[in-house]
């Protein structure tokens, strides 16, 4: 071992961010990059969660039903009828975006940043998921999926001129059958103007079609042995925003090939610039709410 | 620190017919909480009685107690004010047969 006055000062500077991070309790769980963009921890409000709603013009009716569905995030304990409250990781509480009770509904939380350099970026999170404890069943094919997308454009003065979405999802069950894998999309929806004016564009890049197979992506979370009974998981997505590439996917003690992943990639728009927004979101397979819960999410930066 | 507070939209241009009530919303971490039902377009047929309710469970709902007039015009609000509830909070009313409201609900709670 080194004696510290071997190290370089960038070594020494690094070993002391490891240490600092470590002995921290609400960040020691997290691989954060140097910098922490924000540490969002549901005990302290919502964070900046709020739900992401569609666009319109003049009139609600105008927004893509997709988008219509959406409500707002609350902060939870976890309480169930037959066992009170769960309670998050460290604290009481966590965010909780529920679906409404309809096959195929979804409900989608956003949080709205901008960058200051492309360079590369980290999100992760604690969390765990469950349908609506209505019946006295273990329903582990009730969620459809869970996921998480980001939306991303480049600087104005940037030549490469895209807004890129990368998405990912746990497809847990669908139809009834126990799928378990994970899956991105490279598509959306072909953009339509909404009211009476042109200003006003839309796109649904959740809609259910265009979601592939991520290579070797098939994983048993831990689910539990009733419909109340929950275990908070570990995801980490990495993301360099210089080359618009994604470069890591890692969920509990799983690391996965993201090598043939691609986002949804369309033309920059004209207002989006630097854009660095983060959506969760949770899908229901059956009649029955589906609860997306996050302990905690920590996003960093390299800059 | 400064307490907290949100503004949550738990209902968003929905048209409500019949047996009708919001998506249930945890508020346990408040000590108040006020809603607001404002109608987003002229309501049809007689305005009902609207009420709160509230649930041990998120799934089994009885009435608090508090209620109020659904609006009877484009952009009126009602108003429902709480200070004294568990976790699980939602609005609900009954209309009469044709009748209709489209409705934003909004609830803001405080710590």
């Amino acid at each position: 071992m080194k004696a510290p006055a071997d190290l370089a000062a960038t070594d020494m500077a690094e070993a002391m961010r490891l240490a600092i991070l470590r002995a921290d309790p609400a960040l020691s769980r997290f691989d954060p990059l140097p910098r922490i963009i924000s540490f969002d921890d549901f005990s302290r409000g919502h964070c900046g969660w709020s739900q992401l709603v569609g666009n319109y013009e003049d009139d609600l009716d105008t927004m893509l039903p997709g988008y219509a569905q959406h409500s707002s995030a609350m902060l939870s304990t976890l309480g169930h009828w037959d066992a009170g409250s769960h309670g998050a990781m460290d604290s009481s509480y966590a965010l909780k975006i529920a679906t409404r009770a309809r096959p195929g509904a979804r409900n989608v939380a956003i949080k709205r940043h901008t960058f200051r350099k492309r360079g590369p970026i980290r999100f992760e999170l604690y969390f765990t998921f469950k349908p609506e404890a209505s019946e006295l069943k273990l329903s582990e094919t009730d969620v459809r999926s869970i996921g998480f997308l980001f939306d991303l454009q480049c600087g104005d003065r940037d030549g490469d001129g895209e807004r890129v979405m990368p998405h990912l999802r746990f497809l847990n069950a669908a139809d009834g059958k126990h799928l378990q894998k994970w899956q991105y999309k490279r598509e959306t929806t072909r953009f339509e103007a909404v009211g009476a004016g042109d200003k006003i564009l839309s796109h649904y890049h959740l809609a259910p079609e265009g979601w592939l197979d991520l290579p070797d992506g098939e994983q048993r979370l831990c689910y539990n042995e009733i419909a109340t009974k929950v275990n908070w998981s570990y995801l980490r997505f990495d993301f360099d925003l210089e080359s618009m590439r994604a470069l890591g996917l890692h969920c509990n003690d799983r690391n996965f090939d993201l090598s043939g992943f691609d986002s949804i990639r369309i033309p920059a728009m004209k207002n989006l610039w630097c854009m660095l927004n983060f959506c969760l979101f949770a899908e229901t397979d059956v009649a029955k709410r589906a609860f997306l819960y996050v302990d905690s999410i920590c996003i960093s930066g390299d800059f | 620190m400064l307490p907290e507070n949100i503004t949550a939209v738990i209902a968003r241009n929905e048209r409500w017919t019949g047996d009708a009530a919001s998506e249930p919303y945890e508020a346990g971490w408040a000590r108040e909480a006020l809603f607001f039902i404002r109608a987003l377009k002229q309501p049809v047929g007689a305005s009902p009685t609207g009420w709160i309710e509230i649930s041990p469970d998120g799934m089994h709902w009885l009435r608090e107690g508090t209620e109020f007039r659904m609006p009877s015009q484009k952009d009126a609000i009602a108003a429902a004010r709480l200070t004294c509830f568990g976790n699980w909070l939602r609005v609900a009313t009954q209309f009469e047969q044709g009748a209709e409201c489209t409705v934003l609900v909004t609830v803001h709670l405080k710590a």
